[in-house]
C-alpha cells in the first residue's frame, strides 16, 4: 500500500502540475485521475529507490501530450472563455484576481506544447533544468531553449516585459 | 562580462553556480537594464506562483482519491464502516482480479449468472451468498464472500463480493442481484495482482454519496437482510 499512499501525498502538487497544463481545472482533474489510475497499473514498472514524484509526472504528462494530440487530430479547440471561472463572489479584489488568473491560464495554453510544459516544469514545479530534461527526455540545451521561448512569450502576453 | 537572456533566466531559476551569480548581481547593481530584465524575470515567477500554488491547499476532489483507496468517510460516521472499508479494501489487494471480462463468465453454464429479462442476474450460489451471507459472520473459506454492503445513487442496496469464478458488484433489481461491475475470480492467475483501488472505486463511485454514510455496518447489514434488501 505504500505506493497509494505516496501518491496520495502526491496529489496536491500533481493537480497543480495538470492545472498548468491542461488550462481548465475540470480537465485538469481529469489527467490527474487517469495518471493516477495509470500508475497504479503500472506500478510494478516503477522501481523502487526511484523518484516516484519524477515517475508520476511523466505519466501525467505523457497522457496529457497523448490526449492533446488525439484532440487535434479530432479538430478539437479549447474555447478558453469557456473555462472562464464563474464568480460567485463580486467582491471587486476577487474579481480583479480571477480576471489576471484567466489571463495566466490563455497565456500558458497559447504557448505551443514543448514550451508550456518546459514552463511548468521548470517554473510552476520548481524542477532544476536537468531533472526537468530528464522527464521530458530531452537534451539540457533544449530545455533550455523551449525554456527560453516559452518565458518571452508568457512575458509579451502578460506585460511583463522589461 | 555581457549577460545574455539565456543565463538571467538561468540565474532567476537558480542554475548558475555562486561565482557567476554574485558577478551577475554586481553587474545588476551598476546596470539599470540587467536589473530590470531580473525584475522582470522574477515577476514572471512570481505571477505564475500566485496564479498555481493555490491549487495546492484546495481539498483533493474524491475521485482522485479513491483510486488510492483512502475513501474518506464522514466526520460524523462511526468507527465500524471505517474499518471495514479498510478491511474490505485490503482483501481486494490480495485478490488476483482481472479487469477483462471475457464472454466465458457470461456463458450459460458459468454457473453464477444467468441473463432475465435482460439483465445479468446472479444465479445459483452466488445469489445465494447475495442474500444470505453477512460480511459479519460468514466463514473465511466461504466459496463466496461478501465485502462492502452499500446504497447506490437510486438507493437500491448493492454488495461486493469475490469468488472463484468472478469478483464484482451487484444491485438489488427486481428482486434480483443484478450484477453492475464484474472482474475475474480469485482463481484467473494469469491476470495481474488487483490494486486495492479497482473494486474500492467502482464502488465508491456508486455510492449514494461520499461520505461512506451509504455504507452498511454490521447492524444496517442484519436490518437490509431481514427486509428483503429491498
Amino acid at each position: 500500500m505504500a505506493i497509494e499512499q505516496d501518491i496520495l501525498a502526491l496529489l496536491p502538487r500533481l493537480r497543480r502540475f495538470a492545472r498548468s497544463l491542461a488550462s481548465n481545472p475540470s480537465d485538469a482533474d481529469d489527467l490527474c485521475q487517469s495518471a493516477v489510475e495509470k500508475a497504479l497499473l503500472a506500478q510494478h514498472q516503477w522501481q523502487v529507490g526511484t523518484r516516484l514524484d519524477s515517475w508520476m509526472y511523466r505519466i501525467t504528462r505523457n497522457l496529457w501530450i497523448d490526449r492533446h494530440r488525439a484532440e487535434r487530430r479530432k479538430g478539437f479547440a479549447a474555447n478558453i472563455d469557456d473555462a472562464a471561472v464563474h464568480i460567485a463572489d463580486d467582491s471587486f479584489e476577487r474579481m480583479e484576481s480571477q480576471l489576471e488568473l484567466n489571463d495566466v491560464d490563455k497565456a500558458m495554453a497559447n504557448l505551443p506544447d514543448d514550451q508550456r510544459e518546459a514552463i511548468a516544469l521548470v517554473l510552476v514545479e520548481g524542477y532544476s533544468y536537468k531533472e526537468a530534461a530528464e522527464m521530458i527526455g530531452v537534451k539540457l540545451g533544449t530545455l533550455t531553449s523551449r525554456l527560453g521561448r516559452g518565458r518571452e512569450a508568457l512575458m509579451v502576453a502578460l506585460g511583463e516585459a522589461a | 562580462m555581457n549577460f545574455d537572456d539565456e543565463m538571467i533566466m538561468a540565474y532567476v531559476d537558480g542554475e548558475l553556480d555562486l561565482v557567476t551569480a554574485k558577478r551577475i548581481e554586481k553587474a545588476a547593481a551598476a546596470d539599470a537594464g540587467l536589473a530590470g530584465k531580473i525584475a522582470a524575470q522574477h515577476r514572471l515567477r512570481a505571477r505564475l506562483s500566485a496564479h498555481f500554488d493555490p491549487v495546492l491547499d484546495e481539498p483533493v476532489p474524491q475521485r482522485l482519491q479513491a483510486p488510492l483507496n483512502v475513501v474518506q468517510l464522514g466526520p460524523d460516521k462511526s468507527a465500524p464502516s471505517r474499518f471495514r472499508v479498510t478491511q474490505w479494501a485490503a482483501m481486494a489487494a490480495s485478490l488476483a482480479i482481472g479487469l477483462m471480462v471475457g464472454p466465458q463468465i457470461f456463458a450459460p453454464d458459468a454457473g453464477p449468472v444467468t441473463v432475465e429479462g435482460g439483465m445479468l442476474v446472479a444465479s445459483a450460489d452466488l445469489d445465494k451468498a447475495l442474500t444470505t451471507q453477512l460480511a459479519s459472520s460468514q466463514a473465511n473459506d466461504a466459496p463466496v464472500r461478501i465485502g462492502l454492503t452499500f446504497r447506490n445513487d437510486d438507493n437500491a442496496i448493492c454488495r461486493t463480493f469475490e469468488g472463484a469464478d468472478m469478483s464484482g458488484i451487484a444491485c438489488r433489481n427486481n428482486r434480483a442481484w443484478q450484477i453492475r461491475q464484474s472482474f475475474s475470480g480469485t482463481t484467473a492467475h494469469e491476470f495481474r495482482q488487483a490494486s486495492a483501488g479497482e473494486i474500492a472505486r467502482a464502488a465508491t463511485a456508486m455510492m449514494a454519496d461520499n461520505s461512506g454514510q451509504s455504507i452498511a455496518d454490521a447492524e444496517a447489514e442484519k436490518a437490509w437482510q431481514k427486509a428483503g434488501w429491498e
